[in-house]
Parts: structure tokens; C-alpha cells; sequence
């Protein structure tokens, strides 16, 4: 009987930690989807989310705020957002490489930063800056529900947000006009243009939300969860965000399983290292990229990705 | 505004060397001019972050030595970049390769301790080589049969590789007795020679300067050679030439891999003589950037390798005198890659008056 009721107890925390897990791979995912939607790879998410979970700590360490922190956090997405919006539409640079100087930045600014905003700190733990966690949201009457009230209806405010924003991001690529001119320029940026729109600033649009995005991601990872930052901190969350949108094949609703999937992986190897199983937990850790490398194996049997995605638009 | 319709921003169809080399040294320019900004913002006088950036890095005798030590893993991993990057195949995974090549090598060494010294080396270096190449070549093998995006491939690799090595070196090769996550040193008679007395210049800088001029022949002079540039050039018009491009795509990664992989050895022995989580501090994305201002050159790598190691050594320097801290060095390093590829597309066009071109 006992035995039961702890079943039951580790299956909830196990899946409402796969929400939890999710909800910075699912925002950065839905952004890096809108900004492939319109032609552009954008392969600075991990520096951008890097940033994000920076600049949003930094500021709330400062100010004392939350929500300071995640304004500033998402302002600065949105201007390493139109750095990779101009070198890639408008001087029409390569993007892959575009992309990595962007993750080499995100990483070079914030730990430079980091250590000259807080130059005293000695390495023992209790010196190092710190900030308050976000407070879970418990909703009124679900959060009553059991199992599915403490697994979905008890989470923090960005949870909420990253999930809504799936059906919210799948309306507006599918069922708005302004969707389809973006979805256009993935597949066909000529015929964009000669309808009089403008495909440099839709770009710019598309990239600076992605950015956005990935930076609101970031913020989860230090104001979602810890109460310290520390170099790195989003440990490759950017590019399992890219992994992502591939083996969602680029829709929105597919993209959230497959960002589930790999929530619920590191989920239950979070668990097994709680319950200290016998295998050594660097193991555990590696297990989301391994899985990463597997999942993009199928890579054959898909055929959704925007034909001119990576390709500068030129206007001979 | 009528003047302006005068001109038109045109593509220019070559771009020479002068035009190349110029652009990166605008772009290295204003990478200097941003940083002095950021160093201000950050409390700093740049002036003086500066003057001890450059003193650490060239001043002297002895400071110009360890920034050839500093500059020699960073000279390989480039070469390793430079490799795949001219067939337009993106190894983003140096950094997981130099590990994997000094865990190699330091399993040989331990497994073959004992034998004649020149001979444990090579073994060192082979298994550096062969370790670092079998994951470029899993790269390779995902892209070529299994349609896996390289980057995608490599990118995992290089977190893979981290957990395991932090696997390791907190069980089976950790130092018995020591708090650190780290192996024993090597003895000294495994380690590679020492070229200047009082310095820590040894073979591997040597190595690295050979590794590029052999770069150079392969690239020019081989079959493979040209089919890496001519994947890099027209991947379609490859196929149409009878160019196997799975084979190359296989062959160029292996190559990378593995070059990146000796870079680890050379490091671990050359260098540093015991494995530690920052053994590379970076030094496989660092490559990438060296490979870039060296325009892909094997021989413009190396001075590229240099002024990077002279950054590396210069910021130890500049944040014992002037407080501010050595990862500058690594927001300054994406700053010049970024001001690099901006130059560059702006090279690539030219402003002619319309008159002219009638």
C-alpha cells in the first residue's frame, strides 16, 4: 500500500519535472521555428539563451526584481536577434558561421561581464551572488486535480507561457496573413518580394522574435530555477532547441512532443540520480545529446524543412 | 539625392589577397575600438588594458615564447576548422576532439609506458590522431548514409565528450590522494622537448607549424585536396564530376578529427602534462576563429594562431596589473569573428558611378 503511494509519487515528480524541464527548450524552439519559417538558420539559440539567463539574473540581482530581469533579458534577445538579422539579410553573410560568432559571444560577453560585475566574489559557494527563484503559480481548482493538478497546474508563470505559445505560434504561422508572408520566405522569398512586401524587414522581424524567444528561454534557467548563475549555465538547452525543431519537422504541436520527449529523458535521469542508482550520473547527463544524435538519424524520412532556409534572399 | 543615383553598390566578381588581408585588419581595428568600450563600461581604463595586454603578449623575449606555447593548440585546431570549413563541412566539434585526442593519448601512454621514448611518442600522437578522427569520422558516416547535419553531430559530440572525460577523471585516472579532478602528471621523459632554455616552447609548436605546411600540400597538391575545394565551391557540380562526395565529406571530417585530436595530445604533452577538465579552455571554438582571419590560408593560420596566443597570454598580464578580467579575451575573440564576416561581405561589393559602368 505504502508502496504504491510511492510509485505514484515519483511518477508525478518525474512528469512534472518534464514540464518544468521543457519550458526554456519549448520557448527557445517556438522562436528558432518562426525564424526558420522565414528563411533564416539562426545557430546563436545557445548563446542567445545564454544571454538571456544572464542579463536576467544579472539585472534581478541589481534591481531586487523579476520582472525587470525578464524585460532586460528579453530586450537583449531581441537585439542579438537583429545582429543576426542584419548580418544575415542584410549584409548576407554565412549563417552558420554567423551563428556560432553569436554563441561565442553570448559566451564570451556574459562571463566577461559576470566577472566584472561582481569582481570580489571568493570561489566558496556562500560569497557567490544570488537571487530569489520565481514562486510557483498554482492555478485555482485544477491545481486540485489529482495527479494532473501538482504534474500541470502547479508551475511558474513561464511554463504557462511556453505552452500557450504553441497553439499561439501554430495560429498565427497557419491562420493569419501576416504567417503566411513569413512562411513565404522559407519557401519562396522572390515571390514575397514581387508582391511588394518588404522581405529584409520581415526577416528582421522573424529573427528579432526568435531572439526574443530564445532569451525568454534563457531567463528560465536562472530566474525559473536556480538562485545562482554560473558560466555556461544553459549547458547546450540553444542547440537541443535547434535538435528540436528538426525532429518536430518545423509544426508547432509536433514540436512540443518532441520537446516532451526530451524533458522527460533528463526528467527521469534527474530522479535516478535522486534515488541514487548505480550508474554514474555524467552518464545520465549525456544521455539528452546521445538521444539528440539518434533522434536526427530519421533525417531521411522528413522533407518539411523551409526549402531556402539558410539561403540569403538576393534580388537580381 | 541626384548625386547618389549616380552610383550604384555593385558584387565584384574576384576578390584579391591585398582586399582580404585589408578587410581583416579593418575588421581587427574596429574589433580594438569596441573592446575598448566594453573595458570602459566595465570599469576599466583601456589604456592601460592595453599596454598590459600587449607587454604580456609580445613584449618581451620571454613573453613572446609562451605565447608560441599558448598559440600552438590554437594553430592546430584551426588547421582542423580550415580543413572542413574549405569543403563548406561545418566541424563545430574541435573542442570535443582535442579532448578525445588527449584521452587517447594519455591511454597510450599509459598502456605502452616502457617502451623507447621516440617510439611511446608517435604511439602518443597516433592515438591522439585516431581518437579526435573516429569522431569526426561518426560525423562524417551520420551525414553521408544517415543524412545527420554535421554540425548537429559534432555540437552533441563536444557535450558527450565533456561528461565523459569528467567521468574519468573522477574515477579511474584521477590523481590518487588529490582533491582535483585530474590525472598525475607525465614523467618527465615522456614530455616533448624543450626548444629555448628558460622557456616552455617545445616540439609541438614545431609540430603545429609542420601539420600546416603539410595542410597546405594536401589541400593544393592532392586529389583530395581538390576534392575538398570543390565540394567547398559547387557541391552539385562535384557529384557531375565523378566525385564520390560521401567519401570526401567521410575523409575531410576524419582529417579534422584527428588533427584536432593530436592538438590534445600535443597539449597534454607538450604543454600542460596532466588531463584537467580545462585542459582546452575553449581552444576548439577559438580555432574556428582562427581559421576564419586566416582566410582558410593554412599559412596565414599561423599568425592568426599567434595573435590569438599572444591574447591568451597577454590577458594573465592585464588582469594582475589592471583588474580586469582575462575573459575579455573570449567576448573579444567573438567580436573580431563578427567584425571579421561583416568586412568581409562589405569587400565583397564595390560603389561605381553609373556613368562608368555604361
Amino acid at each position: 500500500m505504502l508502496n504504491e503511494f510511492f510509485k505514484a509519487a515519483i511518477i508525478i515528480n518525474i512528469l512534472a519535472a518534464t514540464i518544468r524541464i521543457a519550458t526554456p527548450l519549448l520557448l527557445a524552439a517556438l522562436g528558432e521555428l518562426v525564424t526558420e519559417k522565414a528563411g533564416i538558420l539562426n545557430l546563436g539559440v545557445e548563446g542567445t539563451m545564454l544571454m538571456g539567463a544572464f542579463i536576467g539574473f544579472l539585472v534581478a540581482n541589481k534591481t531586487g526584481s523579476q520582472g525587470i530581469g525578464l524585460l532586460a533579458a528579453i530586450l537583449a534577445g531581441g537585439v542579438i536577434g537583429m545582429l543576426m538579422a542584419f548580418m544575415s539579410s542584410t549584409l548576407k553573410v554565412d549563417q552558420v558561421v554567423t551563428g556560432m560568432g553569436i554563441n561565442l559571444l553570448g559566451s564570451g560577453v556574459s562571463l566577461f561581464w559576470y566577472r566584472s560585475a561582481y569582481p570580489n566574489f571568493s570561489l566558496s559557494d556562500a560569497a557567490l551572488p544570488t537571487i530569489t527563484v520565481m514562486e510557483k503559480v498554482k492555478i485555482p481548482f485544477l491545481s486540485d486535480i489529482p495527479y494532473l493538478g501538482p504534474i500541470l497546474f502547479s508551475q511558474r508563470m513561464l511554463t504557462y507561457i511556453a505552452f500557450l505559445a504553441v497553439p499561439v505560434v501554430w495560429f498565427f504561422l497557419y491562420h493569419t496573413k501576416f504567417g503566411l508572408l513569413i512562411r513565404g520566405l522559407g519557401e519562396n522569398p522572390r515571390a514575397i518580394d514581387m508582391k511588394g512586401v518588404n522581405v529584409t524587414r520581415l526577416q528582421y522581424l522573424a529573427t528579432i522574435f526568435g531572439g526574443m524567444m530564445a532569451a525568454l528561454g534563457g531567463t528560465f534557467v536562472t530566474l525559473g530555477s536556480t538562485i545562482r548563475f554560473f558560466p555556461e549555465i544553459t549547458a547546450g538547452r540553444g542547440w537541443l532547441a535547434i535538435v528540436i525543431v528538426i525532429a518536430g519537422n518545423w509544426q508547432p504541436g509536433r514540436i512540443m512532443v518532441a520537446t516532451l520527449l526530451f524533458a522527460l529523458l533528463d526528467a527521469f535521469q534527474l530522479q535516478l540520480q535522486g534515488i541514487g542508482v548505480q550508474i554514474p550520473y555524467q552518464i545520465l547527463l549525456a544521455l539528452p545529446y546521445i538521444f539528440a544524435i539518434i533522434a536526427m538519424m530519421g533525417g531521411r524520412l522528413r522533407s518539411v524543412a523551409p526549402r531556402r532556409l539558410g539561403v540569403p534572399y538576393q534580388r537580381e | 539625392m541626384n548625386l547618389l543615383r549616380n552610383y550604384r553598390i555593385e558584387k565584384r566578381s574576384d576578390i584579391g589577397v591585398p582586399a582580404q588581408v585589408l578587410s581583416a585588419l579593418v575588421a581587427l581595428a574596429v574589433a580594438l575600438l569596441v573592446t575598448a568600450i566594453l573595458v570602459t563600461v566595465a570599469g576599466g581604463d583601456w589604456k592601460d588594458a592595453f599596454v598590459s595586454l600587449y607587454g604580456g603578449a609580445f613584449g618581451d623575449k620571454g613573453a613572446i615564447l609562451e605565447s608560441l606555447v599558448r598559440s600552438t593548440p590554437l594553430i592546430l585546431t584551426g588547421l582542423a576548422a580550415a580543413i572542413a570549413f574549405r569543403g563548406k563541412i561545418w566541424n563545430i566539434g574541435a573542442e570535443g576532439q582535442f579532448f578525445a585526442g588527449a584521452i587517447g593519448s594519455y591511454w597510450a601512454y599509459l598502456t605502452f609506458e616502457g617502451l623507447p621514448t621516440v617510439l611511446l611518442w608517435m604511439l602518443i600522437f597516433v592515438a591522439g590522431c585516431i581518437t579526435g578522427g573516429l569522431f569526426g569520422l561518426l560525423a562524417g558516416v551520420l551525414k553521408a548514409y544517415f543524412n545527420v547535419d554535421e554540425i548537429i553531430t559534432t555540437v552533441m559530440t563536444n557535450y558527450i565528450v565533456t561528461y565523459m572525460l569528467a567521468l574519468i577523471l573522477s574515477g579511474p585516472w584521477k590523481e590518487p590522494g588529490s582533491v582535483y579532478r585530474h590525472t598525475p602528471q607525465v614523467p618527465d621523459y615522456i614530455r616533448l622537448p624543450i626548444l629555448a632554455s628558460g622557456s616552455r616552447l617545445n616540439l609541438g609548436f614545431l609540430l603545429a607549424l609542420l601539420a600546416a605546411l603539410l595542410f597546405y600540400y594536401i589541400i593544393n597538391k592532392t586529389p583530395l585536396g581538390f576534392e575538398i575545394r570543390a565540394l567547398g565551391s559547387n557541391p552539385v557540380a562535384s557529384k557531375f564530376k565523378g566525385i564520390s562526395v560521401s567519401r570526401t565529406v567521410i575523409m575531410t571530417l576524419l582529417i579534422s578529427g584527428a588533427v584536432a585530436g593530436l592538438s590534445g595530445a600535443i597539449e597534454l604533452f607538450g604543454s600542460q602534462y596532466r588531463i584537467r577538465m580545462d585542459l582546452s579552455t575553449g581552444y576548439g571554438f577559438t580555432g574556428i576563429i582562427v581559421a576564419l582571419l586566416g582566410g582558410l590560408n593554412p599559412l596565414a593560420i599561423i599568425p592568426a594562431g599567434i595573435f590569438f596566443g599572444g591574447l591568451i597570454n597577454g590577458s594573465i598580464r592585464m588582469q594582475i596589473i589592471t583588474k580586469v578580467p582575462t575573459a575579455l579575451i573570449s567576448a573579444v575573440q567573438a567580436i573580431i569573428l563578427l567584425f571579421l564576416l561583416a568586412s568581409q561581405a562589405i569587400t565583397r561589393y564595390r560603389i561605381r558611378r553609373i556613368r562608368d559602368v555604361e
